[in-house]
């Protein structure tokens, strides 16, 4: 009897209380959904959806690469070569192929003596010769009984002769760097993320981090103790978006960049240069004429593109609009890149 | 003559009334009418009463069935919980302590080890909830057990073990606890429709056990990339439990384990608790245990709804221990209890046992 009077009270209680929400979490749909107003895109701009590699050009929505289950695409600048990592059962590789995604061959083995391999995060040089990408090659080989780090670190290769090799070695037992990007104009830079530790007690932290493949040098632009990841280059080369985390979320914010570094800039440019505040934000990408900056965001759930229209003729980027919503409730995969081309 | 057969028949008419009246003691056909149908709404009011606690029962059936009864019966060398709940309507803190366990088939099912133990504390005064996540690893005094790693107190005697256990080591309070198995977390997360998490690091794992293999005693590679992504039950479960590629080991996967805590509230607060909680309950038994009634439940549920951002504050009694090996040569985290104690006070005030 206790239970049923206990019963009707906390339905009561519930109904009363307002334990029905307004619906805000929402439910994958299982397809990409467009508004009903849809924003026009300019070039081609690439996200994948439960592993499909889709493309959104003008108002059309294009699926791409039936049957390959793809993350991370990348492009040229003019869009003629594509790349994606394909993802296996227990590893990965990356692809590259022609702007439709045909014609295509594999760049990266899927194992190797030291064990089946992860590849992933292509970037290609803006004539597609070479291709950064993230691999645990090199790694020893591990069991539950003889555990070895299998960090990732940065690769880079010849897509032409197929000749690669390790140009940043990981930490061990951070799970490696991410996100590496060439720098346009500056061939022999490339940005990437970088996961360490750092406070008291040891915390999780991910920085920013120049590197020159010319010198060796490697520099920090961004500060120790906190997490900004996710660096995207302006077309021009003069700028980075990124991610910052704060308590209240994950802020796109925006800084120039130094024609190069010998140390760390001090202090770090990052504080003044949020450009979207508030929300939960990843993956940030150029258009490839700098006008705007295209980014998944956390919506009721779901995460969906944006564009964000922004100026960067002068020293410092400024939005000059709203963002818009490219699409709506289509669980987008946050964890995959975006890619952008003419 | 006329009136006679009238009188006649009046007068027969009036003894048919009569009769009629002291027969049935009602004013005639239309007043019967209207009596019948007065029990008639009656009986509807009731039957429809009945429906709807009938209703409600079958609603939250799969709920009643989650919740464990306390035990009447303290358990035998385990000590009593050391304080009782607060009343309802008291403003006094409330600490819950969540328990995880691996109980895939290649445990024994009656001894499994708290591989996750986390204090819930909700202070009503301060519209404020603290998340106290204690090491597997700490050599703790296991009451009326010989001294062992704290996830053993679970294995030795259940719920009221582990609750003993911690009260003793913390001078916590814990008017509760909730118990979810592997299985059950991916449930919860799939029910809700996933949980957004921002990854902190690349996961990376190549000898996850790989728990939904047939023997249990498999593994596979794991790889999460780090940053804001939707995680569905399974690849949650290997957030919370990879420790393999983590050089914070058991304490980065304790950071982990808050945040898709705090992920799943913020999911469960943007969901309609009314339909959702009967399904989710569904799913959850076998899975998930808990001597929290219902009533308690619910109030919890509310509390939490109304919950921001800075309302959380996530601790950890990682700066109090260090590692060291017991003298049967397992690798342990011993406390500086003094250390620890002082931290308590500063987390739970004059909350604490004496």
């Amino acid at each position: 009897m206790r239970r049923v009077m206990a019963a009707i009270l906390v339905t009561v209680t519930a109904l009363s209380a307002g334990c029905s929400s307004s619906g805000v979490a929402s439910r994958d749909p299982g397809k990409v959904v467009m508004p009903i107003t849809r924003v026009t895109v300019p070039g081609r701009l690439y996200a994948t959806k439960a592993r499909t590699l889709y493309r959104f050009s003008g108002t059309r929505l294009t699926a791409m690469l039936s049957g390959i289950k793809a993350k991370d695409p990348a492009v040229t600048p003019d869009g003629n070569r594509l790349a994606v990592a394909q993802l296996n059962a227990q590893s990965s590789t990356i692809l590259l192929g022609d702007a439709l995604g045909q014609n295509r061959h594999t760049l990266t083995p899927s194992s190797a003596a030291e064990g089946p391999l992860w590849a992933f995060a292509p970037a290609l040089s803006s004539d597609g010769q070479r291709c950064l990408y993230l691999t645990d090659r090199g790694k020893q080989p591990s069991s539950p009984q003889n555990l070895r780090p299998n960090d990732l670190g940065i690769w880079i290769m010849d897509t032409a002769s197929g000749q690669s090799r390790r140009i940043v070695a990981p930490t061990a037992y951070t799970g490696g760097d991410s996100d590496p990007v060439f720098r346009p104009g500056a061939a022999d830079q490339l940005l990437y993320t970088t996961y360490l530790y750092g406070g008291t007690p040891l915390q999780p932290v991910a920085r920013l981090s120049w590197h020159s493949m010319r010198t060796g040098a490697h520099v920090y632009l961004s500060p120790d103790q906190a997490r900004n990841f996710q660096p995207a280059i302006s077309p021009d080369g003069r700028f980075v978006a990124f991610v910052q985390a704060t308590a209240a979320g994950d802020d796109l914010e925006v800084m120039p960049l130094a024609p190069a570094y010998n140390r760390d800039p001090q202090p770090y440019p990052t504080d003044a240069a949020v450009l979207l505040e508030s929300g939960m934000v990843s993956e940030p990408v150029w258009a490839p004429d700098s006008s705007a900056i295209a980014f998944l965001k956390l919506v009721n759930g779901s995460f969906d593109l944006f564009i964000l229209p922004v100026s960067s003729s002068g020293p410092a980027v400024r939005a000059t609009g709203p963002a818009e919503a490219v699409t709506h409730g289509s669980f987008l995969d946050a964890d995959s890149r975006l890619a952008w081309s003419a | 003559m006329a009136p006679t057969p009238n009188r006649v028949g009046g007068q027969a008419g009036a003894a048919r009334l009569v009769g009629s009246m002291n027969h049935s003691g009602a004013r005639g056909a239309p007043g019967g009418l209207r009596l019948r149908r007065s029990h008639w709404i009656g009986l509807g009011i009731a039957l429809l009463c009945l429906a709807v606690i009938a209703g409600v029962l079958i609603y939250l059936s799969p709920v009643l069935a989650l919740l464990d009864s306390r035990p009447a019966v303290p358990v035998r060398g385990v000590p009593a919980p050391a304080k009782p709940p607060p009343p309802l309507a008291s403003s006094q803190r409330i600490n819950v302590l969540l328990l995880g366990s691996d109980n895939d088939q290649k445990f024994q099912q009656n001894a499994l080890l708290s591989q996750t133990m986390i204090v819930v504390s909700i202070d009503p005064r301060t519209h404020q909830v603290t998340l106290l996540s204690l090491p597997r690893d700490l050599w703790v005094d296991i009451p009326s057990h010989a001294s062992a790693k704290i996830d053993l107190a679970f294995a030795q005697g259940g719920a009221p073990l582990a609750r003993a256990t911690v009260e003793k080591a913390f001078k916590i309070p814990i008017h509760y606890y909730a118990w979810i198995g592997l299985n059950g977390l991916v449930r919860v997360v799939d029910r809700l429709g996933g949980v957004d998490v921002d990854i902190l690091h690349p996961v990376l794992d190549d000898n996850y056990p790989n728990d939904f293999s047939d023997s249990g005693y498999g593994t596979e590679r794991v790889y999460l990339a780090a940053g804001p992504q939707h995680l569905d039950g399974r690849r949650t479960l290997q957030y919370v439990r990879s420790r393999h590629g983590d050089l914070l080991s058991d304490f980065g996967r304790s950071i982990r384990q808050q945040q898709v805590l705090l992920a799943l509230e913020q999911r469960m607060a943007g969901m309609d608790l009314v339909t959702a909680i009967p399904t989710l309950a569904k799913d959850l038994k076998g899975h998930v245990k808990t001597d929290l009634d219902l009533v308690r439940l619910t109030q919890l549920a509310l509390f939490m709804r109304g919950l921001h951002g800075g309302d959380v504050r996530q601790a950890f009694v990682t700066p109090y221990v260090h590692d060291a090996t017991s003298a049967d040569g397992q690798q342990i985290l011993v406390a500086n209890w003094p250390a620890v104690h002082a931290y308590m006070r500063q987390l739970f005030g004059s909350d604490l046992l004496p």
